[in-house]
């Protein structure tokens, strides 16, 4: 088995850095919107996949944060002059004051009982959206209105889809970089060793129940701020974007692209949004990819523990050893 | 000294501690006894993973069970387990450096702590290697090393000698004992080898079935007929010099 090192971010980095320079100059149109949607949901998919990795535990809630994190950014747009940043930020903040709500029952819970709060979590939240929708100008606390959508903003320097996709690209890196400066500091020690068991956490000093919430403040805060750039790029927002089940299926995602690396994270989310794209274009049921996830799943599982990422770093680093060895 | 007062744990049905009590002054003291005697319990009691039902644990004027778990860490109550707990994903320096984030000594000391607990475990070619790669005697030197980094009052180790080789045990068994000159902290040592705790424990207690059953100079506690027979399994001093 490959060996993954623990901190990929130049891999993560480099990619970034391409998708940043070419995605913008080389698609139009659809393609542009899907990509930038992909970059969102490579934002809540980081927020699950670190929970994942990092401390063991599994949240089930992202795509329903990222609603929560939408649904604050149009509310604000709609009914504040705030600058798209501010709305955003505000959303960022208020998606992790949930998240960390969220942590309460993963105090006392792990494994599958956390997974079952979290999922009844994100079911509650499908609820709420699919009775409430999402504001669009309306009048009143719920700002829908019925035969009409107000203008969304958008950052002062991304006001094109192509500038837009950009600026998505580039909070997807402030957002790995946010994660990977925790994991390299005290926080990052105190989920590893809460990891390995609360007891050794315990003993090392660790606050348990301070590093459990923290995490998923952080996490509810990458996905509230996916949510937000999803509402700046679409302007409006569908509840049927996020049902518990597309948490399921993100958090699935993770496990095939491999949660413990940003290239696994950004392969989940393309495989999320660029699969199903890809399948229409080619005139097949999008419904279709469920199936080869649910094959992808599998094989991860069984045979790759570390995702599709980690096969590509072993090959990688194989090659690297054997072109090593020739000279 | 760490006095122990009427600890009593109970699991159901089970009287895991039976109001034990004892008063340890030596640098480096031991428990032992048999499987199921309350020995590790002892220590999780001490810990903050399990509650005494009453009794009291001061140690150098501190009531020890007021104390929330990891607020007994920054104390510095320091314990390794017999199933050691060495975090895969970290590198042994971060391993060790753990045990630091959380005191609030200067930056400063914390990397003179850090440099002087490497040194004294003599595991500076390994730092940089994870967790998931070290070998059973390299994982008890970190241990070791995170339990004398900061500053410990109270060390308490669980079976540091487990899996470990006969002169890899002798050499922690070395370390053991220079940890009070190091740190000037209590030392309280449970493992199933006599010969270590013999040659370590200046004194030591013994358990069964959550009982005291002698408490004294190590030495003189190995020759007491009520603890072989409980524990070494001779049934008369006869029988024992057999």
């Amino acid at each position: 088995m490959p060996t993954l090192p623990l901190r990929s971010w130049q891999v993560g980095f480099f990619l970034a850095a391409l998708l940043f320079l070419l995605l913008p100059v080389v698609l139009g149109g659809q393609w542009m919107r899907i990509f930038t949607s992909t970059a969102c949901f490579t934002l809540a998919a980081a927020g699950a996949g670190f929970i994942y990795a990092r401390l063991g535990m599994v949240s089930l809630t992202q795509v329903g944060l990222m609603g929560l994190g939408g649904w604050i950014t149009l509310r604000l747009n709609h009914s504040t002059a705030l600058p798209f940043e501010a709305n955003l930020a505000i959303a960022a903040i208020g998606t992790a004051v949930l998240g960390m709500a969220l942590a309460l029952p993963a105090l006392r819970m792990r494994g599958l009982y956390l997974a079952l709060v979290t999922l009844m979590v994100a079911g509650g939240l499908e609820i709420l959206f699919t009775a409430y929708q999402f504001p669009n100008g309306g009048a009143g606390f719920w700002g829908v209105g019925t035969s009409f959508a107000a203008e969304m903003r958008r950052p002062a320097l991304a006001k094109t889809d192509a500038a837009y996709l950009r600026y998505c690209i580039l909070l997807v890196v402030i957002g790995f970089v946010l994660i990977e400066w925790h994991l390299r500091a005290k926080p990052g020690r105190a989920w590893a060793l809460i990891r390995r068991s609360e007891a050794a956490a315990l003993a090392s000093g660790v606050n348990v129940t301070l590093y459990k919430t923290w995490a998923f403040g952080l996490s509810g805060l990458l996905a509230g701020l996916g949510g937000g750039l999803l509402a700046g790029s679409l302007g409006l927002l569908d509840a049927s974007t996020f049902r518990a089940s597309e948490s399921v299926l993100l958090f699935a995602l993770v496990i095939v692209g491999g949660a413990r690396s940003w290239l696994g994270i950004v392969l989940a989310a393309v495989l999320f949004r660029v699969a199903p794209g890809l399948l229409n274009n080619w005139g097949v049921d999008a419904d279709l990819a469920l199936v080869f996830f649910g094959a992808a799943l599998l094989h991860a599982v069984i045979t790759a523990p570390e995702g599709i990422a980690g096969q590509i770093i072993g090959l990688l680093s194989r090659l690297r050893r054997r072109n090593r060895g020739q000279a | 000294m760490i006095r122990l007062e009427n600890l009593t744990v109970r699991f159901g049905g089970l009287l895991a501690l039976d109001a034990v009590s004892v008063e340890f002054t030596a640098p480096v003291s031991g428990i032992i006894g048999p499987n199921g005697a309350g020995k590790t319990t002892t220590m999780n009691v001490l810990s903050g993973f399990l509650d005494s039902k009453g009794g009291r644990v001061d140690v150098e004027g501190t009531d020890l069970l007021s104390l929330s778990a990891h607020a007994r860490t920054r104390w510095g109550l320091r314990r390794s387990f017999q199933r050691e707990q060495i975090a895969e994903d970290l590198s042994v320096r971060d391993n060790i450096l753990a045990m630091t984030d959380h005191s609030r000594a200067s930056r400063a000391d914390k990397r003179a702590d850090l440099e002087r607990a490497i040194e004294f475990a003599g595991i500076s070619d390994i730092l940089a290697k994870p967790g998931a790669g070290l070998n059973t005697y390299e994982r008890r030197l970190t241990d070791l090393a995170r339990c004398v980094v900061g500053q410990p009052r109270l060390i308490m180790l669980d079976e540091p000698a487990g899996g470990l080789t006969r002169d890899e045990a002798a050499h922690l068994g070395d370390l053991i004992l220079g940890i009070n000159d190091l740190t000037s902290a209590k030392v309280l040592v449970i493992d199933h080898d006599v010969d270590l705790i013999e040659r370590i424990c200046t004194e030591t207690l013994v358990l069964d079935f959550g009982k005291r059953i002698d408490f004294g100079p190590t030495r003189s506690i190995l020759d007491n007929p009520a603890v072989r027979a409980a524990y070494l399994g001779f049934e008369t001093g006869a029988a024992a010099d057999a």
